[in-house]
């Protein structure tokens, strides 16, 4: 990949970053109908992501709901944590709970 | 055929990912605090429900204003309502407590006035009076019985309540009793230099937490500069005693009631005994019973403030069980707050547990709410006509950043509505704008810092008690007196979805 490339890209997220945020029903309208894993995903998240990026916007952390990096990317840093973001071992949260949550955010930035 | 990738692509390849991430990480500690309240007021407040989105359907309505400090609207059997002004905000701004009847005008009348042991944080109406939580920043905390030509006797006074939290509710039980709470006096346990910077130390030099049954300490102890001494030589301060005494390991703090960071009840006159219902809360400020019965709280969670900081503890909605703790000052919800690096603030250390050992396993709570929301009064819808059977309404009175801790963006500042059984909050009563923000961060006309949210008898209306503005200036609080207001939302098929909803949904038509 040509540096260039990559460049181009990174740029592209930062810029996607600078996208509004704001999910919540009233501002967005209700999110449509739903797979069963998206709605799994959906507690989850509330359970354990939306005490700092509420419905994905920015809070005590960043808006995660505005930015389309790579759903292996997300996994990361929940796994690992960076920054301020603590760290979600696999016994906190299983892979097929952080599975529904990335199914969740991807479809919240779709949704607005 | 395959190739495995060359070193210059695989930097490269590290290089995207850390940079990719860096939008979604933040540079947290790079990045200023964006607290809702670390704005600058030019000119006045902007006024009206312009920017304020709902539901399509819904519609809101300011109905009263210029109010200094209001924190709680009540109803009597007749279904008028009165207005609670505190008396008292931080800031140490100090004005006088009230309870006003608001006519149907939207002039108020004055029922009766308190003195200088604010703030009156909440009111409830039965047996024919009043009953008002008064805080006790001064003398501790009250409660009082006010009858409807503004009569006032205290049924209960001492509750401990100096420091940082205040006495809140009361609501009127089925079984005939009064349940009112008591916030912890600190953020964690510890009296440190956050509770000497806001003057409680210098107003109460032996002010702590006091808890209910007795406690085994850790010896855990704490050092910092005495600013107080007049060479600001350290100490060492302890849980649970005064600023400056030390504790140690297998100490005993004996339990008493009334106490810190609890639930408790009494018969509703003068000189009952007070009774413990649970305890183990840090600042229980909202309390209501849900349609079927059960008893609920809210409560602000730890900041990232103070000789104990905790980081990222979100807000909780708590099932009161009688006879439970609740896990303050060692657990977050159900968690405890070494357990991982959940709780550790950015550079620092997980907390150290303060008890040798907890007197049970904190239950689940019913919901995590934003970090910093400060959710604060709430209640339950009863009526089809207005929607949303048995979900709980809460008022999200915003952040105090940086005070409290950093934030990258305006937290609360709105009204959210929660479905109990599947613990799904969202948001209700928001205003518009890039950003989530009060009025007066957002420079609209729209909510600024709801406090309480209640309906009326028939639960047709939603009444939403609007604090008014707060600023942040750093570590202080600003609050601006006149600046209060009461909205109310209803349904309204005239505000219907379609075309229209391009307007703002909450102007009405």
């Amino acid at each position: 990949m040509k540096s260039s490339r990559v460049i181009a890209i990174v740029l592209g997220l930062v810029v996607a970053g600078c996208a509004s945020a704001r999910r919540s029903e009233p501002i967005a309208g209700p999110l449509p109908e739903v797979s069963r894993e998206v709605e799994s995903g959906r507690l989850l998240f509330q359970r354990n992501c939306n005490a700092c990026h509420v419905h994905g916007e920015a809070g005590l952390g960043p808006a995660i709901n505005d930015k389309p990096l790579p759903s292996f990317m997300i996994r990361m840093q929940v796994r690992n944590g960076l920054g301020a973001m603590p760290s979600f071992p696999e016994k906190d949260l299983s892979a097929e709970d952080l599975d529904r949550i990335v199914a969740y955010l991807e479809t919240l930035r779709d949704h607005g | 055929m395959l190739h495995p990738p060359s070193r210059r692509a695989r930097g490269l390849g590290t290089a995207l990912l850390i940079a990719a991430s860096l939008p979604a990480a933040g540079c947290f500690s790079l990045r200023p605090s964006q607290g809702g309240g670390e704005t600058t007021l030019e000119g006045d407040p902007p006024i009206g429900p312009d920017a304020i989105a709902l539901p399509d359907g819904y519609r809101i309505d300011r109905i009263a204003s210029d109010l200094t400090f209001p924190t709680a609207i009540v109803f009597d059997d007749a279904g008028t309502a009165y207005v609670i002004e505190s008396g008292y905000s931080y800031g140490e701004v100090w004005t006088v407590p009230r309870l006003l009847r608001l006519e149907e005008d939207g002039s108020l009348a004055e029922v009766a006035r308190g003195g200088d042991n604010g703030p009156w944080t909440g009111a409830t109406w039965g047996n024919g009076h009043f009953y008002v939580a008064e805080g006790g920043r001064k003398q501790g905390g009250k409660i009082l019985r006010i009858s409807r030509d503004g009569k006032m006797e205290a049924l209960v006074v001492g509750i401990p309540s100096k420091g940082d939290h205040a006495v809140n509710g009361p609501v009127l039980g089925a079984d005939g009793f009064l349940y009112f709470t008591v916030g912890t006096a600190t953020n964690s346990g510890v009296v440190g230099a956050d509770n000497v910077a806001f003057g409680w130390v210098d107003d109460d030099p032996d002010f702590h937490d006091v808890p209910c049954e007795d406690l085994i300490l850790n010896g855990v102890n704490f050092i910092t500069p005495n600013p107080l001494a007049a060479d600001k030589a350290e100490v060492e301060t302890g849980a649970f005693v005064p600023f400056g005494t030390r504790t140690e390991k297998g100490q005993k703090i004996p339990g008493a009631v009334p106490c810190s960071g609890s639930v408790l009840k009494m018969k509703p006159e003068p000189g009952a005994p007070v009774e413990l219902v649970a305890w183990g809360f840090r600042n229980p400020f909202g309390i209501a019973f849900a349609p079927d019965g059960k008893l609920f709280v809210t409560d602000n969670a730890y900041d990232d403030r103070g000789t104990r900081p905790v980081y990222g503890a979100g807000d909780l909605l708590w099932a009161v069980r009688p006879g439970t703790w609740y896990g303050w000052p060692d657990f977050h919800g159900a968690r405890m707050l070494d357990y991982g690096d959940y709780y550790d603030p950015p550079g620092r250390n997980a907390p150290e547990m303060l008890l040798a050992a907890h007197p049970n396993v904190p239950p689940e709570p019913t919901a995590i709410l934003a970090v910093h929301s400060s959710t604060n009064g709430f209640d339950f819808s009863t009526n089809e006509e207005f929607g949303f059977v048995g979900q709980a309404f809460l008022a999200q009175f915003g952040d105090m950043a940086p005070a409290v801790g950093k934030v990258l963006a305006p937290v609360g500042y709105k009204v959210v509505r929660m479905d109990l059984e599947t613990g799904l909050s969202e948001d209700f009563a928001v205003n518009r704008g890039e950003t989530n923000g009060p009025a007066s961060w957002l420079r609209v006309p729209g909510l600024e810092r709801p406090v309480e949210a209640r309906f009326d008898r028939e639960g047709k209306a939603l009444y939403v008690v609007d604090f008014g503005v707060l600023l942040q200036k750093e570590e202080k609080s600003l609050p601006q007196p006149g600046t209060g207001c009461v909205w109310r939302i209803t349904r309204d098929p005239r505000a219907l979805p379609g075309p229209l909803a391009l307007s703002p949904r909450g102007v009405a038509p």
